[in-house]
């Protein structure tokens, strides 16, 4: 119940700012950063006081929805996705903040809709029944969509729609799968279901299984990315405005790995290891080609854009290695990512605030002005490749040591991925605040501070003391 | 005859003697006000009589027609657009100095015509009411002969509904000269077919099958369904906009379901097993979704542009036809029917705001215009409230969940998983891919920041729409959005209702 009051709060505080702002100029952002710390706190103490430990999947919500499929509105936590809900939390605060001053126009709307992406990814982690979380994955997807479309760059109407027919068509897929596991369970039991604990309990043959798990892979697959279909990504991070690619990367790629995780592995273990040797190898050239696109870029955002496709490569490899140290380190790379990407994304829009461009070429010097931002910006470029004390560290350390045990000579060439990772990193910070001084502006504001140093303590926190989050012990499939 | 089944034909009934008396109004009084008034009686008459006998069962009015809940459910949304028809043509007629009796008359007799269709039981009445219909229409498409496309649009459509009527006659006299039967139960209930051709099988009789496919392609003409829907886009932008929202609905809904009346039986679906005829519909399925949405990308003309989405919605529905067990009857039906009905509410919704946007614009463009997608540029901003109407109802063309169309293709899906149509599903998915493109840009275009021109142009709109004068189109809209949003979110009513119907 409780995670419903939150979502329903956080959509009505949009409405209402939507509201009040065309009432008072400048009043929406105050009523929904007051909506989202209310609900980051009533959801932390929830958990806390909570009798359950979460090891498990408890669910929280059950109600009748749509009697005639026999789909219900059910909804259900566990450790997976309490800690991404966090960094959900977190990010929307950091997305709500870096949009302070950065959108001019249309406010109301604007914070509207960023409630209503928050409040979709909300559901598409907590959702057990499977046409609900189909749902939210398609409720999180439209506000998404529009906040790239209006508030997005020169290219933006374009990007949108690449963004959203590659989601869409990809969840038709997954919606197949869907609605024919349900006719399974059916054949099986007599009982038409889409509750995800029912379809656990299926024996599935080996076949069909394997379809089935494809329909759900590429649907995930599309959203993580990986390589083949990934070429939604560098545009849409690249048009949408900071916030829209702070939760992009954040958390909206993060809910391509929770359905591999939830779904593809969990409730498909035998295809899942059939096809793992080919989502490694997906994993692999994800990671090196992401790398080297990333090298190619001139563009701010689209570089940190190629350098997410490289890091989800990881966490693909990881957990299609089927060991429990990978899989550990997949989702500490989950969390580690969606704050340093997240990070430098908003250190892109930073910058943009200030030169007007994300061209790395207008970009030079900027130490001499700027030395804060400067060592903001290499303390994420370091995490994002990999620096020891900073958490990605111990994701892909861990990732690597689980999946050398299932693919050694994969991972051996995935390892690669980090020292190109290293290198266009440190071409990013070198082309941007070295060399000849082509820009001098004013260093980070205050709130600008808040931003950068609360993600830096959180990946410092991760890095420095992993056992934090590899306490709830993910058991996953192992 | 008995009274019950005067009874069963109530709403019809209402419809004919309505006509007639619409007739002698018009002689008594030429009165364009009171005619629109007296439709509008009649149609809600209608649909009282049909809401109040659904759930009765079915039952046979002489051997042509048969009247069962699904019919009664279909008529039900052939009567309410019809009502959203007169009343939005009421709106575009209102201020020309002519008095139009008869198109109020032709519309009540495409109602009856469309009746008479998802009543029939029989080729008879069903050609009786194919013609009822076309031949309305060819008045109604055509109507407002000053504007520019009324001659084309009207022989156009006079021309090919004719070509396919025939085609469709020599259909049902070849099925009849393999059969002996012309009534559709009487088709049904051929399971020894020893007398039907020379093999026994009438699946393999090439003249049954040459026939279906003759009496299959009128029906095609009338669904412009691809090869035959050359047609659409060209009638859909050259007539009267409540006009292009009969076509769009009434007659949509009025042809298919009377096709999967003659269709829907254990004779037929072994027909279908047995042949060639099942790959035949297959492909001019795949052929609607894919060349319809392909057609529509690169359309400026709203209606023009919906002319070519119906093709290929048309196309998704007619996957149905591919049931291969009489088990699955039920369920394609009432995939069939709630498609269709959230069809039809996206459908009307777009055209009220069509209509309502002509009538804002100045009279000597009012009618006969032709509304782009750029027309409706930055309309968010300015009318919030016509532009979330938009916005739902190309959300549910597009099957986007929030929206009724999302379940409509929900059961649409389903109904194919049920059935392993894995190839449609792939068509049906890519078709859904490329109708994006053309259904994301209408709604960003309402985004979009309007330049200085048509800002203007917006004030003088907003100033013809002062609301006072609209305030039962402004409530419309307003009901139109909820029902959009709310059957989308919390289907389970609509849905148990269409599971609660038989035949």
């Amino acid at each position: 119940m409780m995670i419903s009051l939150l979502m329903a709060g956080l959509m009505l505080s949009g409405a209402f700012a939507w509201y009040r702002e065309s009432k008072k100029e400048d009043s929406a952002r105050g009523i929904v950063l007051l909506a989202l710390i209310a609900a980051a706190i009533v959801f932390i103490f929830h958990i806390m006081n909570s009798e359950h430990d979460f090891s498990n999947l408890i669910i929280i919500t059950q109600h009748a929805w749509i009697d005639i499929f026999n789909i219900e509105y059910a909804l259900a936590l566990d450790n997976l996705s309490i800690m991404l809900l966090l960094l959900t939390f977190l990010l929307a605060l950091v997305a709500l903040l870096i949009s302070w001053r950065e959108i001019r126009h249309r406010k109301g709307f604007y914070y509207f809709n960023l409630m209503a992406t928050i409040t979709g990814i909300i559901g598409v982690f907590t959702a057990v029944d499977m046409f609900l979380f189909f749902f939210f994955w398609e409720v999180m997807l439209l506000p998404m969509t529009a906040l790239i479309a209006i508030w997005g760059h020169e290219n933006r109407h374009f990007a949108a729609i690449k963004f959203f027919i590659f989601t869409q068509v990809s969840s038709l897929l997954m919606l197949v799968a869907l609605i024919s596991m349900a006719y399974l369970h059916q054949q099986q039991t007599g009982r038409l279901s889409f509750f995800y604990p029912d379809w656990l309990a299926l024996t599935l043959p080996a076949t069909t299984g394997y379809y089935l798990m494809l329909g759900f892979f590429i649907a995930f697959a599309v959203k993580l990315p990986s390589f083949p279909v990934h070429s939604w990504l560098p545009d849409a991070h690249t048009q949408a405005p900071t916030a829209g690619s702070v939760l992009l990367a954040g958390v909206l790629l993060k809910t391509g790995a929770y359905g591999l995780i939830r779904f593809v592995i969990t409730l498909f273990p035998q295809a899942s290891i059939e096809f793992s040797p080919i989502a490694a190898m997906l994993g692999l050239v994800s990671i090196l080609y992401g790398a080297k696109m990333a090298f190619a870029q001139t563009d701010f955002k689209r570089l940190v854009a190629y350098s997410s496709i490289s890091h989800m490569g990881f966490v693909m490899l990881a957990l299609f290695s089927f060991n429990h140290n990978a899989y550990n380190g997949a989702v500490i790379t989950l969390l580690a990512h969606g704050l340093s990407s997240a990070a430098l994304f908003a250190l892109a829009g930073m910058i943009y605030a200030r030169v007007h461009s994300r061209d790395l070429a207008d970009m030079g010097g900027f130490w001499r002005s700027a030395p804060l931002m400067g060592g903001f910006t290499l303390a994420f470029v370091a995490a994002a490749f990999g620096l020891p004390s900073l958490a990605n560290f111990i994701g892909e350390f861990l990732s690597l040591v689980g999946s050398y045990q299932r693919f050694p000579v994969i991972t051996i060439f995935a390892a690669l991925g980090i020292i190109g990772s290293a290198v266009y990193g440190m071409m990013l910070f070198q082309s941007a605040f070295q060399g000849p001084v082509k820009n001098t502006f004013i260093d980070l504001s205050i709130r600008e501070i808040i931003i950068s140093s609360s993600l830096l303590t959180a990946l410092l926190v991760i890095g420095l003391y992993p056992n934090l989050v590899l306490q709830f012990s993910f058991k996953g499939v192992m | 005859m008995e009274l019950s089944t005067f009874i069963a034909l109530t709403p019809q009934l209402v419809l004919a003697t309505g006509t007639v008396f619409a007739l002698i109004l018009i002689a008594w009084q030429r009165s364009q006000q009171l005619l629109a008034l007296f439709t509008q009686g009649i149609l809600l008459l209608a649909l009282i009589a049909s809401i109040a006998s659904l759930g009765d069962g079915q039952s046979m009015v002489t051997i042509l027609l048969k009247v069962d809940d699904y019919s009664r459910y279909a008529f039900i949304l052939v009567l309410i657009a019809s009502l959203v028809v007169v009343q939005l043509s009421k709106t575009m007629l209102r201020r020309d100095i002519e008095v139009h009796d008869e198109y109020y008359v032709l519309l009540l007799l495409v109602a009856l015509g469309a009746g008479v269709l998802v009543a029939s039981d029989h080729f008879a009445s069903l050609f009786l009411g194919f013609e009822l219909l076309s031949i309305a229409l060819v008045g109604l498409v055509g109507y407002l002969r000053s504007t520019a496309y009324a001659v084309e649009t009207s022989f156009k459509y006079l021309i090919l509904s004719a070509t396919a009527s025939s085609f469709m006659l020599l259909g049902i006299a070849f099925i009849y000269a393999q059969t002996g039967q012309l009534s559709f139960s009487g088709l049904a209930g051929i399971t020894n077919a020893a007398n039907v051709s020379d093999t026994g099988v009438l699946g393999q009789s090439l003249l049954y099958q040459l026939g279906f496919i003759l009496f299959f392609s009128g029906i095609a003409f009338k669904l412009s369904l691809v090869p035959f829907h050359f047609w659409t886009p060209d009638v859909y932008q050259g007539s009267p906009t409540p006009i292009t929202l009969l076509l769009a609905t009434v007659s949509k809904v009025a042809m298919f379901v009377v096709l999967l009346k003659c269709c829907f039986n254990a004779a037929q679906i072994d027909v279908f097993q047995q042949s060639a005829l099942a790959d035949v519909i297959a492909s001019i399925a795949i052929l609607s979704m894919i060349v319809g949405n392909t057609l529509a990308l690169k359309q400026s003309s709203i209606k023009r542009l919906l002319g070519y989405s119906s093709i290929a919605h048309m196309g998704y529905l007619l996957i149905v036809l591919m049931v291969s067990t009489t088990g699955g009857i039920n369920f394609a039906w009432q995939s069939v029917l709630f498609y269709l009905s959230a069809y039809l509410l996206a459908t009307i919704s777009l055209f009220t705001v069509l209509a309502l946007f002509e009538a804002g614009n100045p009279i000597e463009h009012r009618l006969g215009s032709d509304i782009k997608i750029d027309d409706w540029q930055g309309m968010f901003w300015q009318k919030p409230m016509l532009a979330s109407l938009i916005i739902i109802a190309i959300l549910s063309l597009a099957g986007i969940p929030l929206t009724a169309g999302f379940i409509g293709k929900f059961y649409l899906i389903s109904f194919a998983s049920q059935q392993q149509l894995w190839g449609l599903l792939v068509s049906l998915i890519i078709g859904s891919g490329i109708a994006l493109a053309y259904y994301l840009p209408i709604i960003f275009s309402l985004f979009r920041e309007s330049n200085k021109e048509s800002a203007a142009d917006a004030a003088v709109n907003t100033q013809t729409l002062t609301w006072s004068t609209l305030s039962f189109n402004q409530l419309f809209v307003v009901v139109l959005t909820i029902l959009g949003l709310g059957l989308g979110l919390f289907p389970n009513s609509l849905s148990q209702l269409i599971a609660s119907l038989s035949l």
